[in-house]
């Protein structure tokens, strides 16, 4: 019987790891994964570059390259230059060195990512006139209304950019997930864009798997991560967490 | 010559028009506002926090308040234990990130999160330039929790066009958040005057008629 599915686009915070911990059997789950189907990572982590963050999943005992990694700021930095824009970054420090080169003198931009340091009055009135005056435009690396984080759920930048999409009469611009381009860049990286044997496995029932299912994906939610009571009513296809969700697709079953 | 309607009273917006807010500051009043007006009684001031405190008596709602110190009294009475709604005013004083996730989590953890705001303005008017307000705050708490949200205020956006569609006239003055493209929205207001003093002069001379 041929596989369903041949590619996986693999989430990381809440799906393979939280913070500095594996989520327990991950490490083998995803070796014995890669023996089915090609995989690819992607993340919306806005709060550090790429660099650390492999550094940290190999920390956390992933067998994983640094290339086979895709995140929402390497696609933001794309569409930054493609559009010749000069942005106020609403980023982490730690994301920054993604960014390296980018003009940032009067800017025509605002850019909000996951950067709770900067979720500040100043911060926010800033991003807020330079849209209002300067018909600056608003790109968000990803609208999640929240995240998980060890001592609890912490509003996203999907909060602030709500905000400012009502008060600034702005629509934001998402460049990572659930944005279909944003899936599609991954898979082209795979060498295979066929959506109907690709497979999103994450923590996060809207950005991740409604998203990819909308893209014309399969998903697969696992109860991991910022997974709330309730979420697995939305989608077919749920697992404990990644190691049952790589056995969901190597048996067939998604 | 005196024409138009007697004018017995005055409804008065405060920020933008009696005085400019300042960050972490009590502002600065703008030039012969407090000419304009002898004296401003207590009660002649009308806010939103007294209805707020009474709508959630009348609901039996204990608030999560988010809202200033200074109004906190008129909430004297009201259980706030295992809250099952947030109650926002304004945030000129400045937001905390920590309060903001503090709202959130008690509006995601309710069955049925519902969040009254005091007023829905999109920003308030500061001498550095315009702020984000409630407005912006109830949008991305509904965004994010999903929640109800009950308005109890004036819409800073129609001070002038909300007074007329309750039968009052309605004058714009020039200060404030006031911008030359007001012009063009659809709402006229009766008067249009550089600030308060020359507006409150103006019906004066007329006697007290508009």
């Amino acid at each position: 019987m041929s596989r369903k599915i041949k590619t996986a686009l693999i989430d990381l915070s809440g799906t393979l790891h939280i913070e500095d911990l594996a989520i327990p059997g991950a490490q083998a789950a995803l070796e014995k994964l890669r023996k089915h189907v090609a995989v690819k990572f992607v993340t919306n982590t806005t709060k550090e570059s790429k660099n650390l963050l492999h550094q940290r999943l190999r920390d956390c005992g992933f067998a994983i390259e640094k290339d086979e990694i895709f995140t929402s700021l390497s696609a933001a930095r794309d569409l930054i230059t493609k559009q010749q824009y000069r942005p106020f970054f609403i980023l982490d420090d730690k994301a920054m060195e993604d960014f390296e080169g980018i003009p940032t003198e009067d800017p025509n931009a605002v850019v909000l990512g996951l950067a709770p340091e900067k979720f500040t009055e100043e911060y926010m009135n800033r991003a807020f006139r330079l849209i209002k005056e300067k018909n600056a435009a608003l790109i968000a690396i990803h609208k999640a209304k929240y995240y998980q984080k060890k001592d609890g759920l912490h509003v996203g930048p999907g909060f602030y950019a709500a905000g400012l999409e009502a008060v600034a009469n702005v629509e934001a611009k998402v460049v990572g997930k659930p944005n279909k381009l944003f899936f599609q860049m991954a898979l082209e990286s795979l060498g295979n864009v066929d959506f109907s044997s690709a497979v999103m496995i994450g923590d996060d029932v809207d950005d991740d798997v409604i998203g990819a299912i909308s893209a014309g994906m399969h998903g697969i939610l696992v109860k991991t991560g910022k997974f709330r009571s309730g979420d697995e009513r939305k989608v077919q296809n749920v697992a404990e967490s990644f190691v049952e969700a790589v056995d969901m697709i190597i048996e067939n079953k998604v | 010559m005196t024409t138009g309607r007697a004018v017995n009273g005055f409804l008065l917006d405060i920020t933008g028009v009696l005085y400019n807010s300042i960050y972490k500051s009590d502002g600065s009043a703008i030039p012969k506002s407090a000419e304009a007006v002898d004296f401003v009684r207590e009660e002649d001031v009308i806010t939103p926090a007294p209805v707020v405190a009474q709508y959630c008596r009348e609901h039996e709602l204990r608030p999560h308040l988010f809202v200033r110190d200074d109004v906190l009294e008129y909430f004297d009475g009201i259980d706030t234990t295992s809250p099952n709604c947030v109650v926002m005013g304004e945030v000129e004083e400045g937001f905390s990130f920590d309060r903001i996730n503090r709202a959130f989590r008690v509006l995601l953890n309710m069955p049925k999160p519902l969040l009254i705001t005091m007023g829905n303005g999109k920003f308030f008017q500061r001498v550095d330039g315009p702020c984000i307000d409630v407005g912006a705050f109830a949008a991305a708490l509904k965004f994010s929790t999903n929640c109800e949200i009950v308005m109890i205020g004036d819409d800073l956006l129609s001070d002038v066009g909300g007074a007329q569609a309750c039968g009052m006239r309605g004058i714009q003055v020039k200060t404030g958040k006031w911008r030359p493209d007001f012009e063009k929205l659809p709402v006229k207001p009766d008067l249009t005057a550089d600030c308060l003093y020359d507006a409150v002069k103006m019906i004066a001379d007329n006697g007290f008629r508009l």
